[in-house]
């Protein structure tokens, strides 16, 4: 689909009035820049914040699993030994997580083929290719970031993600199959804050969709930091709880 | 230099992994020197000397956000050096090993900096 903007030409002479011909399928709006999350709160502008999440429904066969990792999540917190996630060992979140991480920005890359995603917490890169068929699931090799296609609907960016590896979880931490599937809305609200409605389809884990939004504020003037996993001093002990490295001297 | 104090309120958890195994409702105020300040990812850390009773020096690793996090809270990487006076206030691990979350730092000219965005020691 050609979005280039064609230019208006204008006939006008002695005799003939001057007539705009103009065919112009309005460009796609530029989410080029930074973003960083907006979480609402108090003294937030509701038509900016995020909506309410929906509910998480999982199917039976995951319902206890998932109810039962999260109540061991709390009790080990409040006993002050949080249990360990891969992030801990400094690996990458992957998608969906990638896309809201504590108050880390993101930045978009647009150009008419592909949309780049460049997040500052662990430097992650996800590629959403534009206008391209999506391939089937079962074709592509299962990875942190998957295989995302996009197309413009009207001004709000429609991405569509497989191929999320299963060790990589989810939204809430929620595990999922290798048939999950993510569709993000992504538009500007004003030109300075950015809504993405993010929706989780799997129909091994949940009973129904996962739907929830990411916002986003603009950071005109920010230049993304590096962030190099160097110095990791937490580790998991074998009981599964982080613990920090302390040093002698 | 060692108090312990207690105060309430949670933290927020805005890094990689969970602060529980920090006791963020107890202050520990420690006086010291830097002996290292690492400017690193995933967190920047201030290794301390601190002296205590019969002249015995007790070691400390503090723990800080991340660059990114620090610098939205106006640190530099620049900011301490090797031999700095400084006071720390941290929230120690819960192991009682000699580590812990910094809550707020004085640096030898007088400011005053945080663990992150918002007023110095609000949050880590």
């Amino acid at each position: 689909m050609n979005r280039s903007v064609l230019l208006a030409v204008s006939f006008c002479g002695a005799f003939l009035p001057c007539v705009a011909q103009t065919q112009s399928p309005a460009a796609p709006p530029d989410l080029s820049g930074v973003w960083a999350p907006y979480r609402g709160g108090r003294g937030a502008d509701p038509a900016l914040a995020p909506p309410p999440a929906s509910p998480i429904v999982l199917t039976p066969a995951y319902a206890d699993a998932y109810r039962a990792r999260r109540a061991a999540e709390d009790e080990a917190a409040k006993r002050g030994e949080p249990l360990g996630t891969a992030a801990v060992l400094c690996t990458p979140y992957g998608m969906p997580r990638m896309m809201s991480v504590a108050l880390y920005p993101v930045e978009i890359l647009q150009r008419p083929g592909q949309i780049t995603v460049i997040t500052e917490a662990f430097s992650e890169v996800r590629r959403i290719y534009m206008n391209q068929p999506q391939l089937p699931i079962g074709e592509v090799p299962p990875g942190y970031y998957g295989h995302s296609v996009g197309r413009w609907d009207g001004n709000t960016l429609v991405v569509d993600t497989i191929a999320i590896k299963e060790s990589v979880l989810s939204y809430q931490n929620l595990p999922h199959s290798d048939r999950m599937r993510i569709t993000e809305r992504i538009r500007l609200v004003t030109n300075d804050f950015l809504h993405d409605q993010i929706t989780i389809e799997d129909p091994v884990v949940l009973e129904k969709p996962v739907v929830y939004t990411l916002a986003y504020r603009r950071m005109p003037n920010y230049k993304m930091v590096e962030f190099v996993c160097e110095n990791n001093r937490e580790y998991i002990d074998e009981k599964g709880a982080v613990r920090m490295r302390v040093r002698e001297k | 230099m060692l108090t312990i104090g207690m105060v309430g309120g949670n933290q927020r958890v805005l890094a990689h992994h969970s602060f529980a195994m920090f006791d963020t409702a107890k202050r520990v105020t420690l006086a010291g020197t830097v002996t290292a300040f690492e400017w690193t990812n995933p967190h920047a850390y201030i290794e301390l000397d601190v002296p205590g009773e019969g002249g015995r020096v007790k070691h400390w690793s503090v723990e800080l956000g991340s660059t990114s996090i620090l610098m939205q809270g106006g640190w530099k990487f620049n900011d301490l050096k090797n031999g700095d006076k400084v006071s720390v206030i941290l929230s120690p691990l819960r192991s009682g090993e000699a580590g812990g979350l910094l809550v707020q730092i004085t640096l030898p000219d007088g400011r005053v900096l945080g663990n992150g965005p918002g007023p110095a020691g609000a949050r880590p």
